[in-house]
């Protein structure tokens, strides 16, 4: 061989590396010489076509012989991995079944997050489509409503935007033949589906001409509506229906779309609301109540969409100072709709794939370990090999071949897992983003579940390369694939256990923390006394009870109906009730005030309350305690002195150390409102939040009403009933929009936080349970390859009680290993959970504690099988075994 | 394209062909064969270790374990010949294109052609 060579052969060389690697050890150096010989016989007499023909045909003769020559290595390949796995069955299932649940897993978090965050909108270019928003910063709220008048303005004046549409949400009762139904009706400016490109299913969309003044009041139904309620009816359109005492003609209905900011039965145009298309709420620009949606014209960025908004909202704020006060720091912003649709979901989604990934990582730590297992078993085989001239490379190249199979196996069976769970884990989205419905299997979710088999083969590949390289030198005598001694394989085996055990505990320290946070939540003094109270929830028909007379005229004779149903202890009716899904972050309710006598400067921020409007028995049916003063009276009424009662934070917030009772507050500046006493704090918008600064107004002062709330000796859901009948013996066109026990509204209220630990904590049971075999089948096998061993230590004189202890010692061992590990896992990653968490540290002790006594326990049952299979081995036997 | 008979490629044919008068290693079986079919059968490394592979698979050829003495003989170089299977083979094919071309003088194939 010359001692240099030469460029084009270099080239050569390089080219045969296109090549499996066994067909170059075994013709590379030949093939090399030919070409040699042919590059040196090729006559320079025929110059450079000569030289490039030959060049030509060599490169593509490699290049198209290639791949041949790896299929037929792969096929080869295949089918003895296929015989092997035949041959031992029990090995396959068991290998693909832990890798199937974790690829699952994976799989079926990936297919929500693919369709909630990486999916586009459903709509037209909804990556275009933004949502403006009004804040009011110094009185600390972030998304202030529309007015007609602002829309109109921000309508004409912008110039980023192509489109601007306006939406709201209102309850109404729409009566059809048979029965009253209460709707949640969108109000929308004709243009807001066309903006989001959505088709009708049926029928039209709305037109510019719906929106006159005095057009005829048409619908649009939404796709569930018309599913449920109207039985999928294809001869819909033209439908009518009786609503606001006008007769509304169906015109459409919608496809089954992700609807936003809220899910609506059905829709109408702005002229059909009664409110909306009031001549005061038009002339009002303070009457806000309506969300914009807009569309950004193309090539605008978000950011000019910013600066364009700001510059309209500085000319209005000049123009018309008292809407717009300095003490309110009114500001406009924008942000995209498919960030705004999917903000809640995100961290979560994202925690729970971090899971997953785990759940993954066990069990390939798993399997990994079945296949060293086998792998010491086939060591015969593998020897054998080697012997008769396959050369390390070769050995990988089948041993991946056979991991590939397991994991497209596993692959194949995880797709079939998570399709089994993607309704369960749907369900668990809907309450995070209004995308949920979104969710499904497709193209990415298939190329998810082959990049998982992939890696996990990667994972396999490189252990089995770890375990066959350990000894490089006796790899190169032998030209061989040399299987690592014993003792270092165990120590990988053992490396694997303890991986297991740390990966595991990680996701049990995340489910114990999530369960505990949970614990906390379901412990807060919500202020109330949810036992035995029933809630329902209705709406008055606005047209009928269209003063606040009429409406405090029904409300109380609702009262006195059911007052005297003779398992009612207490009962009132009220605007709203504590942890009300209704009104659940929904500050329309929020009310700034005047306190008589104080001075406030133009920069300081007015006091804000939230307002609750009730009849006098509220207090005593939900068991909020008078701290001083008094509550409300029959006599509170609407020809009495207006007044208020507060919360113990409002009372602290706004007086101090002072007595507020006695004192007076305005909304207007121009009714007086006396205060008359201090209830308890109640956590109205979730136990996790604060309670908010409270203020009562008496129903027979005002006139809002929402919910009838009793209190029950017995069984508060067995009235249930009974309400219904004496609601509409009262106005059978009221509409009872929910009937829950205030226990069931407690409950609902941490639904949210309790599915996310259920799900993480199925996860972690699932890294548990693999752990714990993964610990079982290690030491079973250990204690096997030992019979001999043990055999002989028994005939020395060790009693069955020692031998169980060095066995569960080894399991205790790696545990412990992996239990340290797990800690520091632990506490590196659970900061990631701290916002998922209520009053619970990231490293709460308690949760470690738990967490790790539960895994040893584990530990020690799986360690105990194998232990007194060892303690039970008969020594003549042993001896005479091998 | 194999012949379904034997199963052999022209190619490969040529490969038997150039061993059947004895040993010869990778460049001389390219020559030959080059040399012998006026250049109508071009053969490149890749193709020739490809058929050298499937023959040895098929125990058509092995390798020859006593190498030739030539002088400065690159010790990569390795001497293939044909084996009793190879040369049966590489017989059965030859009578079948013989019978081949003996049916195409029957048919005064080649009479056709010098006329034409």
């Amino acid at each position: 061989m010359p001692s240099r060579i030469s460029f084009g052969d270099r080239i050569y060389r390089g080219l045969l590396r296109l090549l499996p690697a066994d067909f170059r050890g075994e013709f590379g150096g030949e093939m090399e010489q030919v070409f040699h010989d042919q590059r040196r016989h090729t006559p320079r007499e025929r110059g450079w076509a000569a030289f490039l023909h030959m060049w030509w045909t060599t490169i593509r003769d490699i290049v198209s012989m290639a791949p041949r020559e790896h299929w037929s290595v792969l096929r080869q390949d295949t089918r003895y991995a296929m015989r092997m796995m035949r041959r031992s069955p029990g090995y396959t299932m068991a290998a693909i079944l832990i890798l199937g649940l974790g690829i699952g897993a994976n799989i079926a978090v990936f297919s929500v997050v693919n369709s909630v965050l990486l999916q586009p909108l459903p709509y037209l270019e909804g990556n275009r489509l933004v949502l403006l928003r009004q804040r009011a910063v110094k009185l600390g709220e972030d998304d202030v409503p529309f007015s007609v008048a602002e829309i109109a303005d921000y309508r004409s004046q912008n110039r980023t935007l192509a489109d601007v549409a306006e939406y709201h949400s209102m309850t109404f009762t729409l009566l059809s033949v048979r029965e009253a139904h209460r709707v949640r009706t969108g109000v929308v400016s004709a243009g807001f589906f066309d903006m989001f490109g959505v088709k009708p299913l049926l029928g039209r969309t709305f037109r510019p001409e719906d929106d006159h003044p005095g057009a005829p009041a048409v619908l649009m139904l939404s796709y569930e509506f018309w599913k449920t309620n109207e039985a999928g009816d294809p001869r819909i359109v033209g439908k009518t229906y009786q609503m606001n005492d006008r007769v509304h003609t169906v015109v459409g209905v919608l496809p089954p779309i992700p609807q936003y900011p809220s899910d609506n039965d059905v829709y109408m145009p702005v002229s059909a609301c009664p409110f909306r298309s009031s001549a005061r709420m038009i002339a009002n620009r303070d009457g806000r109540m309506m969300r914009v949606f807009a569309r950004l014209k193309p090539g605008a960025t978000l950011e000019q969409c910013h600066a364009d908004l700001s510059t309209m909202a500085g000319r209005l704020e000049a123009e018309y100072p008292k809407s717009y006060p300095k003490t309110a720091g009114y500001g406009i912003s924008s942000a995209a709709l498919r960030t705004e649709l999917t903000a809640h979901a995100r961290p979560m989604l994202l925690l729970l794939l971090g899971a997953a990934a785990f759940v993954l990582l066990i069990a390939c730590a798993n399997v990994a370990n079945l296949i060293l297992a086998r792998m010491a078993r086939r060591e015969r085989e593998l020897v054998i090999r080697t012997a008769v001239g396959a050369g390390a490379g070769r050995l990988l190249r089948q041993l991946l071949t056979e991991s590939s199979i397991l994991a497209l196996g596993a692959a194949a069976a995880g797709l079939l897992f998570a399709s089994g769970s993607l309704r369960l884990l749907a369900d668990f989205a809907e309450q995070l983003t209004p995308r949920a419905r979104e969710v499904h299997i497709d193209g990415w979710v298939l190329l998810f579940a082959v990049l998982c088999a992939c890696a996990t083969t990667m994972v396999f590949g490189s252990l089995s390369a770890l375990v066959s390289r350990a000894n490089p030198a006796e790899g190169l005598k032998s030209g061989g694939l040399q299987l690592a001694p014993a003792a270092h394989r165990n120590r990988i085996r053992g490396g694997l256990i303890a991986a297991q055990v740390a990966f595991s505990y990680v996701l049990l320290i995340g489910a114990g923390l999530m369960v505990r946070s949970l614990a906390q939540l379901q412990r807060v003094d919500a202020g109330f006394v949810p036992q035995r109270v029933l809630s329902v929830g209705f709406d008055l028909n606005w047209s009928r009870y269209n003063t606040s007379g009429k409406t405090r005229a029904v409300a109380r004779r609702l009262l006195d109906s059911v007052q005297s149903q003779p398992e009612v202890s207490a009962a009132a009716i009220s605007s709203s009730f504590p942890l009300d899904p209704d009104t659940h972050g929904m500050n329309a309710m929020d009310q700034s005030f005047r306190i008589e006598g104080s001075v406030t400067s133009e920069a300081e921020t007015p006091p804000v309350a939230n307002i609750r409007t009730a009849t006098p028995g509220y207090f005593q049916t939900l068991g909020i305690p008078l701290v001083s003063g008094r509550l409300f009276r029959e006599t509170d009424d609407e020809n009495a002195t207006s007044v208020a009662i507060v919360s113990r934070s409002l009372a602290r917030h706004r007086w101090g150390v002072q007595d507020p009772i006695g004192r007076r507050i305005s909304f207007d500046g121009e009714k007086w409102i006396t205060i008359v006493g201090i209830v308890g704090d109640v956590k109205e918008f979730g136990l996790a939040r604060q309670a908010p600064d409270q203020l009562y107004t008496p129903l027979a002062q005002t006139g809002m009403v929402g919910s009838i709330l009793v209190r029950t000796a017995g069984d508060p859901a067995a009235l249930t009933n009974q309400m219904r009948r004496a609601i509409l013996a009262i106005d059978p066109q009221i509409a009872i929009i929910t009937v829950k026990t205030l226990d069931e509204v407690r409950a609902d209220s941490v639904a949210a936080p309790r599915n996310t630990a259920q799900l993480f904590g199925l996860f972690a049971a699932l890294s548990l349970i693999i752990a714990v075999a993964g610990i079982g089948s290690m030491l079973a096998l250990s204690v096997r390859q030992r019979v001999r061993e043990i055999g002989i230590r028994m005939a020395l004189g060790a009693r069955p009680r020692n031998i169980v202890s060095a066995v569960i010692r080894v399991g205790l061992a790696l545990t412990g290993i992996g239990l340290v590990a797990g800690i520091a896992g632990a506490v590196a990653l659970a900061r990631f959970l701290n916002s998922a968490l209520f009053e619970t540290a990231p490293t709460d002790p308690g949760t470690y504690a738990a967490v790790s006594a539960v895994l040893l326990a584990a530990a020690l049952v799986a360690s105990w099988l194998p232990a007194r299979r060892a303690a039970r081995i008969d020594p003549q036997t042993a001896l005479r075994s091998e | 394209m194999s012949n379904s008979q034997t199963g052999l490629t022209p190619a490969m044919f040529n490969v038997l062909l150039a061993l059947a008068d004895g040993g010869k290693h990778g460049y001389a079986i390219l020559k030959e064969v080059a040399e012998h079919t006026a250049g109508e059968v071009q053969l490149s490394t890749g193709t020739l270790y490809g058929i050298i592979k499937r023959l040895l698979e098929d125990g058509l050829i092995d390798e020859v374990t006593a190498r030739p003495a030539i002088p400065n003989d690159d010790q990569r170089r390795r001497y293939y010949r044909l084996t009793a299977a190879g040369r049966a083979l590489a017989v059965e094919e030859a009578r079948r294109l013989e019978r081949l071309v003996a049916r195409a003088r029957s048919k005064r194939l080649f009479a056709a052609l010098k006329r034409a």
